[in-house]
């Protein structure tokens, strides 16, 4: 179920939040309504966890996790290191990383399978990804873009690309990924799907500005929809429409 | 807030000292004050400049091995807090300071022990082959007659005694 929401009249969910099958993470904004907009959907079934990376708010852009672990920037202080790991459940692995491209939520794109990394990465970092995340990684671009994680959003069930990729690019992506991937915006036609929404398993949460197309793809994609409206829809529409235009 | 080490002579940082110096590869350099940061654009290497603690690690001079030092080591993994572990680790650090700084002064009066035997020997070889460089005064003194104590048991001289008279 795909919601809209702004934080601070700034549509761009993904630079403030990190939404993952086991916890949500939020950047801690003047008013209490973005995090109020994530604790009514998500509260009773994952942990929402305030926090500030290195002191700034754009945690979503410089953490990556999935639900087996969340790697941080080496930017972060032990301070909301160890706020973190005692918000977060036992089986989430909190690690922080040296490394030299420390915005890890542009460079990296991952679901709790696979992951999809920036091909300047360094080794070891590629390395501890595997062993913390517990994740096949694949150094790839999207696009020509080499910052995967910014481009793309996908979960155990689909996925948003870049709007430019190419067919082939989308197929290859598709098998590497194993989950049905589509080229398409968020927020008005804006090409950075990771920074302008942020999705799991079973919700969705995009900016403001996004149009109505926009979110009935997102839906689709991802599986969002609830099973039975959608199959009554499908059912009705052979009677609904005569002619395809 | 966390208190750093200078890169240059590795002493701590405390907040809102120093200078902070990012390089293009995005390495971070801090300094805990402008002596080291002027080192550091003169392209001196720390491990050959002789007050820093690199070259007194290096050349052997301070200790650079000890099991004190695991304990302050970065760690990227946290553990859950924990009250107790906390109060005791608490507890416990003072101890530890106490006790590196201990073996680090061990460690220099053991280096500094074998300049004190070479002293001896030296001063023991001077004795042998200069004697003569002495003043006769105190080559005097080497060869005085030393006293030596003589045990005699009691009973016997008395009963001599007895028989004399």
């Amino acid at each position: 179920m795909a919601t809209r929401i702004q934080f601070e009249n700034n549509c761009e969910i993904g630079v403030f939040s990190k939404l993952t099958n086991a916890y949500c993470l939020v950047a801690i904004g003047g008013s209490e309504n973005f995090y109020s907009a994530f604790e009514s959907e998500l509260s009773d079934v994952i942990p929402v966890v305030k926090t500030s990376i290195g002191g700034t708010r754009i945690i979503g852009r410089l953490c990556v996790g999935n639900k087996n672990g969340l790697l941080l920037p080496h930017t972060t202080t032990d301070q909301e290191l160890q706020h973190l790991r005692n918000c977060l459940p036992d089986q989430v692995v909190v690690q922080r990383i040296d490394e030299r491209l420390s915005a890890l939520g542009n460079c990296i794109a991952c679901n709790d399978h696979v992951a999809l990394t920036h091909p300047d990465l360094d080794k070891a970092t590629e390395e501890l990804i595997a062993d913390v995340l517990g994740v096949e990684v694949f150094r790839q671009t999207i696009a020509g873009n080499i910052l995967v994680g910014s481009y793309c959003a996908f979960t155990n069930r689909g996925g948003l690309v870049h709007p430019h990729t190419s067919i082939e690019d989308l197929d290859e992506l598709s098998t590497l990924l194993q989950v049905p991937l589509v080229a398409g915006t968020v927020n008005r036609g804006s090409e950075v799907i990771a920074a302008g929404m942020t999705v799991n398993d079973w919700t969705a949460f995009c900016g403001s500005d996004t149009t109505a197309t926009e979110l009935s793809v997102i839906e689709s994609v991802f599986k969002l929809r609830e099973g039975q409206p959608a199959a009554i829809v499908d059912d009705m529409r052979k009677s609904l429409i005569d002619s395809y235009v | 807030m966390r208190l750093e080490k200078c890169w240059f002579c590795s002493s701590t940082v405390y907040p809102g000292h120093g200078i902070q110096f990012v390089r293009n590869d995005a390495k971070v350099f801090r300094f805990c004050r402008s002596k080291c940061h002027k080192n550091f654009k003169m392209k001196r290497n720390p491990r050959k400049v002789k007050w820093t603690k690199a070259y007194r690690c290096l050349h052997g001079k301070d200790m650079t091995q000890d099991s004190t030092f695991e304990f302050e080591r970065k760690r990227n993994r946290p553990e859950r807090y924990d009250r107790n572990v906390t109060e005791q680790t608490l507890k416990a650090i003072p101890l530890i300071t106490k006790i590196r700084h201990e073996r680090q002064k061990k460690h220099i009066t053991n280096r500094q022990k074998q300049g004190k035997t070479k002293e001896r020997e030296r001063d023991a070889k001077e004795l042998e082959q200069d004697i003569q460089m002495l003043p006769k005064k105190d080559v005097m003194l080497s060869t005085q007659k030393t006293k030596v104590v003589v045990k005699v048991s009691q009973q016997q001289t008395e009963e001599n005694l007895m028989e004399e008279t």
